[in-house]
């Protein structure tokens, strides 16, 4: 018996079409939506039925400038996003690298703790959180909602440099020892400079975890810190779409801009290693 | 100096590490579980607004006693079913679909993996533009001859059963599913798919029997994740969900800010309920690793 020769992937006019249709299906759900937010934040009217908008406008892009509430709003999203990506870094760094310590069912306990921040609801965290920001007098006030962000981003950084120490490979540090380099210099000229990448991509995913957090801000802010998502969800609450459109694109961009950088960032270091 | 010293060092060495981990665990856990404590104890009564020394399970019994907030747990847990089921099967098929180095197949992931960084609130606001009565489906339905005016076309938002917003969340948490989806069929390879379709087998049978069983392993923590996100998400839920039954993180909200003060513990209640869901999903997920992870094909 001969083994049937193993056609090619995706052969066969019915194969290449379908294929064809889930290429168009997934163009028109992923950039579509996109296209969409764009052509709010300029329309004019737009009622229904129609598809497309009657007029085109600016009048949101300058009301969305002059009302200044989501320039303000903009500025206190990327203060808290900037803090929380440096002060996660930080703490989540040796908290990695604890945890990458542990071994068999220890192990196992120190992800699930690591996770457990991560995974809880914003709005309960939210409660808990409110009650210890309102004992240290940080209720309603930007440091509250700073250390409120940190609690979850500390979580998935702690996730993150848990794996990195697990990967990393120890036998430069080990040769540095050997050669008599102090802890202290293992750490910085050997240790840190592997370290660069993963630390560049907690910083990002820090960044994030703060930019796009809505319930957490909402609960520990107490409706004082208006960061760029309230703003937006106020704006799309209130019937001006419009203006919403403009608060959720500035919303996507920094972190389109930040997967983009990490995957040109991963793309490049494999072309290297390759 | 014994011959046993470097290793009894070694040891105590080991020992002060394991500690210092758990102690990093600790300090990790601790928001939560100080969290958990203190809405279990104001569910008693024994702190929060109007608290007493004396704990009671009334207002507990209470809560769990009323029809509405069993109908909350349930649409959580439904939509939180059905939107991360359908995350999954639309990650599993472009995975699948598209896993060569062929140009279109790269298209294709990077196309499933587009919407990753569009914020849980933003894509809350598009399932409304999109999906509301008055809404682009709505306009692409009139222009198809389906409906004649807005009130024919079913309501897809605010809806008992939550329809858009299962929708939603399944478009915005596909992207994060099918990315882990083909960087799983991307590091195990095809040999053994190769193998069964040289055997004879047809492309069903060669997913249902030597794909699928090799990648629900790996996903299956990715979809503990999303599930847990899902389920806990306000944001999207405040813009899409109906407002009978409420899901759990919408009843907290609502009972927080309750005109009747005295449901403002209510709150409470229903927070330790979200963390239940939370910390399951968090046990399941590490069982899930640790049972599946060491499996090497």
């Amino acid at each position: 018996m001969t083994a049937a020769p193993l056609p090619a992937h995706g052969a066969g006019a019915g194969a290449r079409a379908w294929r064809l249709a889930l290429l168009a299906l997934l163009a028109l759900s992923s950039i579509g939506p996109m296209l969409l937010l764009a052509l709010w934040s300029v329309s004019g009217a737009w009622f229904f039925p129609a598809v497309l908008p009657h007029t085109v406008t600016l009048v949101a892009w300058r009301s969305a400038i002059r009302a200044q509430s989501l320039a303000s709003a903009l500025g206190t999203s990327t203060i808290l996003a900037i803090g929380t990506a440096i002060l996660a870094c930080i703490v989540a760094l040796p908290f990695g690298q604890l945890l990458a310590r542990l071994a068999g069912w220890r192990r196992h306990v120190g992800a699930a703790a690591a996770f457990l921040p991560v995974a809880a609801p914003p709005l309960a965290l939210g409660t808990g959180l409110q009650v210890a920001a309102l004992a240290l007098g940080l209720g309603g006030t930007l440091p509250g909602v700073l250390l409120a962000h940190l609690v979850p981003a500390v979580g998935y950084l702690s996730l993150l440099f848990l794996g990195t120490f697990t990967l990393l490979d120890a036998r430069p540090a080990e040769v540095a020892r050997t050669l008599g380099a102090s802890p202290w210099q293992v750490w910085w000229r050997v240790t840190l400079p592997q370290l660069r990448r993963p630390i560049a991509e907690a910083a990002a995913i820090g960044f994030l975890v703060s930019w796009t957090q809505f319930a957490l801000t909402l609960v520990v802010g107490a409706g004082a810190v208006r960061t760029l998502p309230l703003e937006v969800f106020a704006y799309v609450q209130a019937g001006e779409d419009r203006v919403a459109a403009v608060g959720a694109l500035l919303l996507i961009l920094p972190p389109a801009l930040a997967v983009s950088a990490l995957r040109w960032a991963a793309l490049r270091t494999t072309v290297i290693s390759a | 100096m014994t011959g046993d010293s470097p290793r009894v060092a070694h040891a105590v060495h080991r020992r002060k590490g394991e500690s210092a981990g758990l102690l990093a665990a600790a300090l990790l856990a601790a928001p939560v579980l100080v969290g958990l404590a203190y809405v279990i104890a104001a569910s008693l009564g024994v702190a929060g607004a109007g608290h007493t020394s004396h704990p009671s399970v009334a207002r507990v019994a209470r809560v769990l006693g009323e029809r509405s907030t069993w109908e909350s747990v349930l649409l959580t847990l439904g939509v939180a079913t059905s939107s991360t089921a359908l995350a999954v099967i639309g990650a599993v098929v472009v995975a699948v679909a598209f896993q060569s180095h062929a140009r279109s197949d790269r298209i294709g992931r990077a196309l499933a993996a587009l919407p990753l960084p569009i914020p849980h609130l933003v894509a809350g606001v598009l399932g409304v533009w999109l999906l509301g009565q008055s809404g682009i489906a709505a306009r692409v339905a009139f222009a198809l001859g389906l409906v004649a005016r807005p009130a024919e076309m079913p309501p897809l938002i605010y809806d008992r059963l939550g329809v858009g917003l299962v929708l939603t969340l399944a478009w915005k948490e596909m992207a994060f599913l099918a990315i882990v989806s083909s960087a799983l069929l991307a590091t195990r390879g095809a040999a053994a798919e190769e193998a069964a379709r040289t055997l004879g087998a047809s492309p069903w049978e060669t997913f249902r029997r030597v794909t699928w069983p090799l990648l629900w392993r790996g996903l299956a923590p990715a979809v503990v994740t999303v599930f847990v996100f899902v389920a806990g998400n306000y944001e999207v839920a405040a813009l899409l969900a109906p407002s009978d039954p409420l899901p759990l993180p919408l009843l907290v909200a609502q009972r927080a800010t309750d005109p009747d003060l005295a449901r403002h513990g209510d709150a409470y209640v229903a927070s330790v309920l979200l963390l239940v869901i939370a910390s399951a999903a968090v046990t399941a997920h590490e069982w899930v690793r640790a049972r599946w992870e060491p499996f090497v094909p």
